[in-house]
């Protein structure tokens, strides 16, 4: 007797939420990880003076010897104690690396502390964009990958190539791939020794077998594989995967095979995926796991298939907001994909942000990618494109657009914290016009710039020795051939993103900084910088004129968005292909992150009206409630930037109105808003569609509104997670789109 | 070309209003007196002042700069005196909490071409155009003759939405460019019409039949207002009508939503303020009432 789907699914829902979140696992199976923690951290001082690589694949060992495991008969996919993200086994000892390498920059490490804490930018050395080459993983296999790698070391000793560093370099590898196939053993015996019969824990230990020895073969194979890297990647080698690949692409060959031949039925594979996808929600990062779909064939052909259709079906019924699914959309995209995509996004759903393909690639040829490398872009974060398999794009800055504003005022010091993060541009009293002023802002921000160039290009060469790839290297072909990290600088392309936030609130600074000090004469540079002093305390009035003027950005009015332009121009001229510190280069991006929220809380009160800790705009959005024209008007600002000058993201936030998107009309008028930003300019957009009332009554009664997602910025939250202040804010949005685009209905 | 028209909005991205995405123009001026005016600050000719109470800050700006007295404080709440203001429209710019707001401004054709011809890359995108609307927008029949004829240059999509109480002459005039006409049918009876909407419809009728000899498309709207015609003997009795008539080529009932706080700016009378819309259910019935016409009820 088979079960239908929707009776497993419900019945194992309850295990499957709290999977990641109140595991339970048997005891018998491993040490607790408190154990196994203060365990390595041992190890650790021992091995010290090996190589970053070996000590980390022996400690990798180690936990995948010890973990305590399951295979459990509500679940389609094994089960890892390790599987904290808050709480990495490996983050002590990788924090105690980085700290050697700050201090190994003894010169830039002053630096770019201040830098961090005037808010002027926030930076890290980041490890979360990696993406392995998931074809080689899916056509080697684990032992695949581990021989492919054996092979090259061969090569390198038989040459009499195999520098010590080379030599450690594949032994992190040899010792970690061998640990992962140990590990799957030691999943399959459980499997078997628990089983009872249980049909579902025998599928799992044949999967097991196989993948053990051998690559996937079928749907259910791909996707435990694909899972599994994902475990042994992020959740113990602390390598954020960045993207689960084009699924639809990867399964739709096994699929095709496993309908023909009736190995499993259609409902069969539906069911595999949603158990699939559960794992993401249940994992529940707050920055979701994205998987892309969609784009164009060789043939330029839209590659939308089956497959595309049953996942965003599947993912629609299940109603969580991770994973997070990017679409690939291109003039030959079919109209009933987007239709389906679209009516999810209206119904609540905005966890699906579109790329158009144009858009990206115009952005990848700007800095020397070729048309085929950008035909076959791996999405990967938010909305980040990469080529695929040969480049490791990091993201380690997000530049605060309005603080080389603060320091204009204050003659190169942060008010707040009183740090000299900036350069002396003279006191407020001689810039006298506006010129002097804007040129002044462009002084600031290419200083911040520099100094953040000095700070990464400093760290980012040790990238290996904080966090060596042991994982991720074996998939990646060009960091075997030469031996080195690929995701320090083994790849091909080793690119380095700057990332912005603020470009809206600072283009309406200083429009206002035009308007009211330097044209109307309202006050005097002097007094506007009291005035932001004040916090705008005892100028409410002049705040309050400021606010309701539509001289702000995404207004569709050629002057403030072509000085949004400008910026974004000198931005992306400083930054794009210039080389970076591991042998590749940089590229700007236009997407902020949490940082619109984090670096406005340490940018004071600007121009524009924004008070003290506000939030500034984010991604290539119009500061909150400022696009007062609409979304006609939002769209012709957003497209007078060419996004191409973003070779690395650039994406925007459009919020329309529940009406607005109503029936067939309103479906058309979603395809319209989206195909008209992507004939433009544009690359990438997303969707918040809701009316300020339903928002409140969600406040009151969140019981009532468990499934209510908002778009934070390249990933959901449901209304219900979020603070009463962040709350608030969606309120404020929402209501200014209900002033501006409410279309009038009898 | 020195001709101008009062309008006192533009929407942009109208979805509701003709195919695709499109650019509302609204006219200032309506000949009728309909009781559920949803833009009821469209319904008189000259510009006038809109005051939102909620949104008052109380910041006495206004009070400054009226010549009239309009605008006084009284311990520290504003009192907004609609009977002495004189509608000169010092106060609106002024206004800190955006409560003062300005229905009417006077527009030559260029600019309202102009304004037109920015969401162009929409139009062609999702096949929409332009609509005037208003008020009724046939008032002002030569200046919405005036900016189709431009913008049918560009062969852009032109539309008209009519209450259709008007001399005919005002259709002639805007017929030759007009691709569309959306045509509000309140009610058949004219001992009703008379008393809700302050007119006879026996000239709407009439000019809705010679409309529909001269072959431009048109769409049917009708205002579902609960006691006036939301029952099905008067929806059945339009459909009769409709039978008779050619190039009709679909009929939308609108469920009726109240207009409290633009009748409350503008220091009208809102009678229907306790009346509820009808809902999804009564909206279907009546739908089904029309389904032997023959033509496609939305």
């Amino acid at each position: 007797m088979i079960a239908t789907l929707q009776d497993t699914l419900q019945t194992d829902k309850e295990y499957l939420r709290n999977k990641f979140r109140d595991p339970v696992f048997d005891e018998s199976t491993g040490l607790e990880n408190e154990t196994i923690k203060s365990d390595i951290q041992t190890m650790a001082e021992e091995m010290k003076g090996l190589p970053k690589p070996i000590i980390k694949a022996r400690i990798f060992e180690y936990i995948t010897r010890q973990v305590r495991i399951d295979v459990n008969p509500r679940d389609w996919f094994v089960g890892f104690a390790c599987w904290n993200r808050k709480d990495w086994f490996f983050t002590p000892i990788l924090h105690q690396w980085r700290d050697e390498v700050f201090h190994a920059c003894s010169l830039t490490t002053p630096l770019r502390r201040d830098l961090c804490a005037s808010g002027a930018v926030a930076m890290w050395p980041d490890f979360d964009h990696s993406v392995p080459d998931w074809d080689a993983v899916l056509e080697l296999g684990f032992s695949g990958l581990r021989e492919r790698a054996r092979r090259y070391r061969r090569g390198k000793q038989t040459d009499g190539t195999l520098t010590e560093t080379a030599a450690a370099y594949y032994e992190g590898i040899e010792i970690t791939y061998t640990a992962i196939l140990e590990m799957i053993e030691r999943f399959h015996a459980y499997a078997m020794k628990t089983a009872d019969g249980n049909p579902r824990v025998l599928a799992v230990a044949d999967c097991l077998k196989q993948l053990r020895h051998g690559v996937p073969r079928n749907t259910f194979e791909v996707l435990e594989m694909i899972y599994l890297y994902f475990m042994f990647g992020e959740h113990i080698d602390h390598m954020q995967v960045r993207s689960l690949s084009n699924l639809d692409q990867i399964l739709q060959p096994y699929y095709k095979r496993d309908i023909e031949s009736g190995a499993f039925t259609e409902e069969r594979i539906r069911e595999y995926i949603d158990y699939f996808l559960m794992q993401y929600a249940s994992i529940n990062n707050y920055w979701g796991h994205p998987l892309y779909l969609g784009g164009t064939g060789e043939d330029d052909r839209s590659r939308i298939n089956d497959l595309s259709y049953i996942i965003l079906e599947e993912f629609d019924k299940l109603n969580i907001t991770s994973p997070k699914i990017q679409l690939k959309i291109a003039e030959n995209t079919p109209e009933r994909f987007l239709n389906v995509a679209l009516d999810m996004v209206r119904r609540n759903n905005s966890s699906l942000v579109f790329l158009g393909e144009t858009g990206i690639k115009r952005a990848m040829m700007s800095v020397g990618f070729s048309q085929e490398q950008a035909r076959e872009a791996v999405i990967s974060g938010c909305y980040e494109y990469n080529v695929k398999a040969r480049e490791v794009g990091t993201g380690p800055v997000y530049l605060n657009l309005l603080k080389p504003l603060e320091l204009v005022f204050n003659n190169g010091v942060d008010p707040m914290t009183g740090l000299p993060v900036g350069c002396r541009t003279g006191d407020v009293e001689i810039l006298t016009r506006f010129d002097v002023f804007y040129r002044a802002y462009l002084q600031q921000l290419s200083f911040l710039l520099d100094a953040s160039f000095r700070c990464v290009d400093d760290f980012e060469q040790y990238l290996r020795d904080i966090n060596p790839a042991n994982v991720f290297s074996a998939t990646i072909e060009n960091s075997l051939k030469q031996a080195k990290d690929a995701f320090a600088d083994g790849s091909v392309y080793n690119t380095t993103a700057i990332l912005h936030t603020g470009l809206a609130t600072a283009t309406d600074a200083l429009t206002a900084v035009k308007r009211w000090v330097f044209e109307k004469k309202e006050l005097t540079l002097m007094e506007m910088k009291c005035a932001l002093e004040e916090n705008w305390q005892g100028y409410e009035k002049l705040r309050r004129n400021i606010l309701n003027s539509k001289e702000k950005y995404g207004n569709n009015i050629a002057e403030v968005d072509h000085l949004a332009e400008a910026i974004a121009r000198f931005c992306a001229n400083r930054i794009n292909l210039r080389p970076n510190a591991r042998g590749g280069f940089y590229k700007a991006g236009m997407h902020s992150a949490r940082t619109f929220i984090t670096l406005g809380e340490k940018t004071g009160a600007t121009p524009d009206g924004r008070k003290r800790g506000e939030e500034m705009s984010k991604n290539v959005s119009p500061s909150m409630g400022m696009d007062r024209n609409g979304i006609t008007a939002l769209i012709h600002s957003a497209n007078r930037i060419d996004s191409a000058m973003y070779p690395t993201d650039y994406a925007l936030d459009v919020m329309l109105h529940p009406t607005t998107v109503r029936g067939e009309e309103g479906l058309a008028a979603l395809r319209t808003v989206l195909r008209t930003y992507l004939a433009g300019n544009g690359a990438s957009i997303h969707f918040n569609i809701f009316d300020a009332d339903t928002l409140r009554d969600a406040q009151k009664h969140p019981e009532r509104y468990e499934s209510l997602q908002v778009r934070v910025c390249g990933w959901n939250v449901r209304f219900n997670d979020l603070c009463r202040k962040e709350q608030e804010e969606y309120i404020k949005r929402a209501e200014a789109v209900r002033e501006s685009t409410q279309p009038e209905e009898p | 070309m020195n001709l101008t028209g009062c309008l006192f909005d533009i929407k942009r991205f109208t979805v509701h209003d003709g195919p695709g995405a499109r650019t509302t123009l609204f006219l200032k001026g309506c000949s009728l007196r309909c009781i559920w005016c949803h833009n009821p600050e469209g319904i008189r000719p000259e510009p006038e002042p809109a005051y939102y109470a909620h949104k008052c800050i109380h910041c006495g700006e206004c009070v400054l700069v009226c010549p009239y007295g309009a605008h006084e404080m009284e311990d520290g709440i504003h009192r907004y005196h609609r009977e002495t203001c004189a509608a000169c429209g010092r106060c609106e710019s002024v206004c800190l909490g955006k409560a003062l707001q300005w229905y009417g401004r006077e527009m030559s054709v260029e600019e309202a071409v102009q304004a037109v011809l920015e969401d162009r890359a929409f139009y062609e995108q999702s096949g929409g155009g332009c609509t005037v609307s208003g008020g009724e927008p046939l008032l002002q029949a030569d200046f919405c003759a005036a900016v189709f004829a431009e913008l049918k240059k560009r062969a852009i999509h032109c539309a008209v939405d009519t209450s259709g109480a008007v001399p005919w002459e005002a259709f002639q005039t805007v017929l030759p460019h007009t691709d569309l006409v959306l045509f509000d049918l309140k009610h058949v009876e004219d001992d009703v019409h008379r008393q809700q909407v302050g007119a006879p419809n026996k000239w709407i009728l009439e000019n809705l039949r010679r409309l529909s000899r001269c072959g431009v498309p048109i769409e049917i709207r009708v205002p579902v207002i609960p006691h006036f015609n939301a029952d099905e003997h008067s929806i059945r009795a339009i459909g009769e009508f409709l039978r008779e008539l050619d190039h009709v080529t679909t009929v939308r009932l609108l469920p009726y939503h109240g207009a409290h706080s633009k009748f409350e700016s503008l220091g009208l009378p809102d009678l229907l303020s306790n009346v509820a819309s009808p809902d999804a259910t009564r909206m279907e019935c009546l739908a089904g009432c029309l389904s032997h016409v023959g033509i496609p009820v939305k």
